[in-house]
């Protein structure tokens, strides 16, 4: 039995959160002994697969091919499901990413598998393995059960840790691609290039948003992105603010914005409106910084702080590197 | 061109779901119904299509029980010229959903398939691609932006991805699914709503277009997640960055 | 005989006399071939409702017509019209008796009577052409932003003013040479004046000069008669006949269209022109385009691409081409609409215009019925669309539980209907102070207030739904019948006098729910607990407080009329208050209304943040309203505003509760 797990990169680095999928794999392997092997597919993948060494798996298969430069769902799922096929994986494990959403349910059909997405815990049960996924928005959590032999699944990168490097070795081969998995009939084109630092608005695992009274959006950067910067944060907006002319339209969170569930939500400003709450209240943990304690906004939040958050806010980021540096001692 | 927009019901998205405690489900009492919210996004961007000239028949399809008829009159309410109804009770997970439109699909021939990225219900996001898959046709997933270019021959899609928007070339026929940003669907009055009922719609089962699909994924039960707890005020910064430390663990 | 009199046609032989009646017969026909062919436009619309009763009729001309009630409240345009109208009309009377008493069977034209008539005459005739004046230095020099421009204006006033002035040198010439006594003579006042000038002629000259005017004079009124109907003198045709038919519905009530007619004619609102009623076509042919509508409009002020004039003219330029109309639905869209649908979403229907308008145009059923269409062809997308699609499924336009429609109640004691059946009045809560987290404090003080009081009250909890006010507004008929029936079979089970915090309920359910069986008695919070301050169930504050300003909600001041139970509210409460310029019933809009609430807003297009402005503009430290929406409108416009950041927004409840010392 085996699991073939398949990882996530951007230009030769492999994303950190597609790493988690080794964890899922490393639970799997717990409870129905399947050991893993990891699977990079692209054009150039030379130092990518240098990282992988010590992740334990079994071995690390590279499909490396000049028209794999771009992530087609057509050709990239083709290439899964053939490595799957020569690996006799019975499983397929990536995270939940629109990378790994776009291609592995193709690839599961190619395989005439079911595909389970968004996976959060997986567990042995009397009927075979039991996995656990949200639907309802999160608001519901399905415990189900797969009767097929082979099953392709997306795990959520928050419910697993970074998996622990282990030492050894571990041999790596490449996938010979057949061209005929390569036509797709689909072109890339281009990729808006994101301006490095702050990550994605919709998939941050935490976010810093403000308010109006932040003024002018040379204040909110500085004072917001000290914060965002500590915590790895996007940063999002009210309407207010976005109206009034302190942040830019696309962060917008709210009704009529973006919805974000973040692992964390720092809300400082920010009076709590219906519509903004409609943005950010499936957060995981949600803090209110306020100065005025009527604010609705601390009806929603986890912990709420009355405080002005020109003075908030900074204390609250330099407390935070102190922590990290006492951790880290 | 004729364009096939399946369809789903599910319950509104502002609905506040309560899980039943004996794990069997959602309650449904007082649950108002609608189309998937992707899916009529599809619908939209589907009429938008014909009204600009690239498209002549959108035929909507639904797979579940009588109920579902519902979604289809408001699709047809919406300007869709027909309905397919394909009745089966049973809850199907995406693979089986996906052979049913496939088979569908042999049987209208459409250019193009347009559907809802996910349904807000079960959330898989799998469907289209497994479609797409089995169909052997070019996919376009998370589309925020249709142009038909080529002629017709093709369209270019744009993307809304992790890492920002992308843009992709792909052969017709295809399937792509929609992303919230793709457009703002027009709401229905009674107007359209009389309209529609002049408006075929067929009922189609699984025998007469030659397949039989089992579920595979069985859920066992459904239970509420960790309800969150009642919020704290904290009175100063660094009880509060203690707090996200080491009790909720976020940082 | 020495008798004060003159000879009529004095000066004109009988063929000549024959000559100008015919001219004028026939100038008169031309006038009515052109208003009859207008007419004919009008008649192209659909039979609707029209007022009929000659006592409504009568009031209404005394008012508006002869009164000139709208009129009057500018100031150069004011007393230009109330010139030109009253120096017009007392020589159009004139001309009538003169006629009366050269052809009638007795001759009254003289004596006491005759000096009246002569120095009346004279007064009105300068009183005319000073009219014709002002009107011309108005548009020529004064140029007023929202006055409508045609190709005929400075023609039809050259036109007056030369008959006028042409009066005046006719009867100057005619003193000269009929031998008038100077001590009757000089009751002709301006007549008399001008006539000196002529002093140089002689009586053959004058005889001679006075025939060559006074044809002069026939042929400048024959040529006013034959194209006045297609001037913007029209207006006082169809201006009156307007504020004769315009129906008798209460200011906040939109038509209803029942929804058998729309299922057999497969439409709803108006599409095309002839869709509208044949009064409101008339309405269109009555605009004068003197812009009070205009500058009334929160819409236009904020930047919005929405005049309440324009849309008028643009519906009358589509009924002039009603033959070839631009408004055809091919292929299930709507092709180049004559009015852009920006420009419908752009309304508040705040009502404004409607309340400033002299001959009583509808703008806002206009709007309205043009918005049903928009609406029922699936026009309507976007939030505004949410909101309506989160009403039909959870009763309210927040999309919130109906089970959790009391949970702002939470600590206080808030019976239901259930739990108190004998109540003495229903507090009906509406949605947004039932879920919104700022307006919910109106629902709290408001209750506290009424315990306080000691009133007996109850709330349906969650048995109440939205009125249906929102799709109403937006344009969605359907939706909001539905919800209407229900709400009305629910409030007729146990009906009682109902109070609520919101004028948008307060309205829908006392002016339009009596058309789905509910006719109840409604009343506003303030004019409640007015009520209640009167009757000293509720003391007032006893020591001073700080300055306040009032915003008066649209839905309560201006299309309801209540304007004094807040006022003694705020009185009661021992603060001072410090008014805004546009208030009452003259009140600038939040810009909520007409569904804008769930739009979203360009920023530089925020109707709150010029209300805010105004608002600051006071110096009060407190803005207090008395409507949730306007609340929340108002609390985000002077958020925004410079200088807004310490100015807090409250309702009137809320104010009250401050500020109450009960047991005093």
């Amino acid at each position: 039995m085996s699991t073939l797990v398949l990882l996530e990169h951007d230009r030769g680095r492999v994303r950190s959160s597609s790493l988690t999928a080794v964890t899922c794999a490393r639970l799997l392997r717990e409870v129905s002994g399947a050991d893993y092997d990891l699977l990079l597919i692209g054009a150039e993948l030379g130092e990518a697969a240098d990282g992988l060494a010590r992740l334990g798996a079994r071995s690390i298969l590279l499909a490396e091919h000049s028209d794999l430069s771009a992530p087609l769902g057509g050709r990239y799922s083709a290439v899964l499901a053939e490595a799957a096929r020569s690996r006799g994986a019975e499983t397929i494990i990536a995270a939940a990413s629109t990378f790994s959403k776009d291609i592995l349910p193709r690839a599961a059909a190619l395989l005439d598998a079911p595909m389970l997405s968004d996976v959060t815990h997986v567990k042995a049960g009397p009927g075979g393995l039991r996995f656990r996924r949200p639907v309802y928005a999160g608001n519901a959590i399905a415990t189900v059960e797969v009767a097929a032999e082979q099953l392709v699944l997306t795990c959520r990168p928050t419910a697993f840790d970074a998996p622990e490097l282990q030492g050894g070795e571990t041999p790596v081969e490449r996938l010979r691609i057949e061209p005929s998995w390569l036509e797709d009939g689909m072109e890339f084109v281009s990729r808006e290039e994101r301006p490095a630092g702050r990550p994605d608005l919709t998939e941050a695992r935490v976010v810093v948003s403000g308010g109006r009274p932040l003024r002018d959006s040379d204040t909110f950067i500085r004072v917001l992105g000290g914060l965002a910067d500590t915590l790895g944060a996007a940063l999002g907006a009210t309407r207010g603010a976005v109206d009034s002319g302190i942040a830019p339209n696309d962060w917008q969170v709210g009704q009529t914005g973006k919805v974000v569930a973040p692992e964390l939500y720092v809300a400082c400003g920010i009076s709590g409106a219906i519509q903004h709450l409609a943005g950010m209240k499936e957060s995981k943990v949600i803090v209110a910084i306020n100065k005025d304690p009527e604010a609705p906004i601390f009806q929603a939040a986890t912990y709420g702080l009355v405080a002005d958050l020109y003075e908030a806010v900074p204390t609250l980021t330099e407390a935070i590197r102190a922590g990290r540096r006492a951790g880290d001692e | 061109m004729k364009i096939l927009v399946p369809i789903k019901r599910v319950p509104a998205p502002e609905t506040k779901i309560r899980v039943r405690s004996d794990g069997t489900g959602i309650e449904t009492e007082g649950v108002t119904f609608v189309i998937n919210p992707f899916d009529e996004i599809a619908v939209e961007e589907a009429l938008r299509l014909r009204e600009g000239g690239s498209a002549e028949e959108i035929v909507a399809v639904t797979i579940g029980g009588e109920e579902c008829v519902e979604q289809l009159r408001t699709a047809l309410a919406m300007g869709a010229d027909r309905a397919v109804h394909i009745p089966d009770a049973r809850l199907l997970d995406p693979p089986g959903v996906a052979r049913v439109l496939r088979a569908v699909v042999e049987r209208e021939q459409p250019r193009i398939v347009l559907m809802g990225k996910q349904a807000i219900d079960d959330d898989c996001n799998q469907t289209g691609q497994m479609l797409a898959g089995m169909l052997g046709w070019p996919q376009a997933t998370f589309v925020s932006k249709v142009q038909l270019i080529d002629g017709g021959a093709r369209a270019e899609c744009t993307r809304e991805t992790d890492a920002g928007l992308e843009v992709i070339r792909i052969r017709l026929p295809a399937v792509l699914t929609t992303d919230l940003r793709l457009n703002e669907p027009r709401y229905v009055s009674l107007p359209g709503i009389v309209r529609a009922r002049g408006k075929p719609l067929e009922t189609i089962t699984c025998e007469e277009l030659g397949i039989s699909v089992e579920p595979r994924v069985r859920t066992l039960r459904l239970d509420a997640p960790a309800s969150r707890p009642a919020g704290v005020r904290v009175t100063t910064v660094e009880e509060l960055a203690a707090r996200l430390r080491d009790e909720a663990k976020v940082l | 005989m020495n008798e004060p009199t003159r000879e009529v046609f004095g000066n004109v032989a009988p063929w000549m006399q024959g000559l100008f009646y015919a001219l004028i017969l026939g100038s008169l026909v031309l006038s009515a071939l052109q208003v009859s062919a207008r007419y004919r436009l009008w008649r192209r619309g659909t039979p609707g409702e029209a007022e009929r009763d000659w006592r409504v009729w009568l009031r209404r001309l005394a008012v508006f017509a002869l009164g000139q009630k709208r009129v009057q409240k500018r100031s150069l345009g004011g007393v230009m019209h109330a010139l030109l109208f009253a120096g017009f009309s007392m020589l159009a009377v004139g001309t009538t008796l003169l006629f009366l008493a050269d052809k009638g069977p007795v001759p009254f034209h003289r004596g006491a009577y005759y000096l009246a008539y002569e120095l009346t005459m004279d007064l009105f005739g300068a009183a005319f052409v000073i009219g014709c004046g002002l009107a011309l230095y108005r548009r020529a020099a004064a140029k007023p932003r929202s006055l409508g421009h045609s190709s005929t204006d400075y023609a039809l006033l050259a036109l007056l003013l030369s008959i006028g002035i042409t009066g005046f040198v006719l009867e100057a010439l005619r003193l000269r040479w009929d031998g008038t006594r100077p001590e009757v003579a000089q009751w002709s006042v301006v007549g008399y004046a001008l006539s000196q000038g002529f002093s140089a002629l002689d009586t053959a000259s004058s005889r001679g000069a006075h025939l060559t005017v006074w044809w002069v004079h026939a042929v400048l009124i024959a040529a006013f008669f034959a194209t006045f109907a297609r001037t913007r003198f029209l207006h006082v045709e169809t201006g009156t006949l307007n504020i004769l038919l315009r129906p008798s519905r209460p200011p906040g009530k939109l038509a209803t269209v029942p929804m058998s007619v729309v299922e057999e004619t497969g439409r709803s609102g108006a599409s095309k022109i002839q869709h509208f009623t044949r009064q409101q076509l008339l309405s269109l042919d009555a605009c004068m385009e003197c812009g009070r509508c205009e500058d009334a409009c929160p819409a236009l002020a904020s930047g919005k691409p929405l005049s309440p004039k324009a849309v008028v003219l643009d519906l009358r330029r589509a009924m002039e081409e009603i033959e070839d109309c631009k408004w055809q639905i091919a292929n299930g869209k709507l092709e180049v609409p004559l009015v852009a649908e920006e420009t419908l979403w752009a309304c508040t229907l705040c009502q404004a215009c409607v309340f400033e308008c002299p001959v009583l145009i509808g703008h806002v059923d206009l709007i309205s019925d043009m918005r049903r269409h928009l609406v029922g062809e699936g026009r309507l997308s976007g939030p505004p669309a949410q909101s309506l699609r989160k009403l039909a499924g959870q009763g309210n336009p927040f999309g919130q539980p109906a089970a959790e429609r009391l949970a702002w109640a939470e600590g206080l004691e808030v019976p239901t209907l259930a739990e108190n059946p004998g109540c003495e009045v229903l507090l009906w809560v509406g949605c947004a102070a039932s879920y919104d987290p700022r307006a919910r404090k109106i629902a709290r003080a408001t209750v506290q207030l009424l315990q306080r009081a000691g009133v007996s009250f109850a709330v349906l909890g969650s048995q109440e739904r939205c009125t249906g006010d929102p799709a109403r507004r937006l344009g969605d008929e359907f939706l909001f019948q539905q919800l209407a029936e229900e709400n009305a079979a629910r409030l007729n089970e146990t009906p009682r006098k109902i109070v609520t915090p919101c004028p948008h309920c307060m309205n829908t359910l006392r002016h339009e729910y009596p058309d789905f069986g509910g006719r109840y008695e409604v009343v506003h919070h303030t004019q409640l607990l007015s009520e209640l301050v009167s009757q000293g169930k509720l003391q007032g504050a006893s020591a001073r407080g700080g300055a306040v300003t009032l915003h008066d909600p649209c839905y309560l001041a201006r299309v309801n009329g209540e304007t004094q139970p807040v006022r003694e509210l705020i009185g009661a409460v021992g603060v001072e208050l410090r008014e805004m310029p546009r208030r009452e019933e003259k009140t600038f809009c939040c810009g909520a209304g007409g569904g804008r609430v769930w739009f979203e807003e360009r920023p530089d297009q925020r109707v709150n943040r010029l209300r805010a402005a105004e608002a600051l503009g006071t110096g009060a430290g407190t803005l207090v309203t008395a409507c949730p929406f306007c609340l929340n409108m108002m609390t985000d416009g002077i958020a925004g505003t410079a200088g807004g950041e310490e100015v807090r927004v409250l309702d009137i409840a809320e104010l009250m509760l401050e500020r109450l010392d009960v047991g005093e």
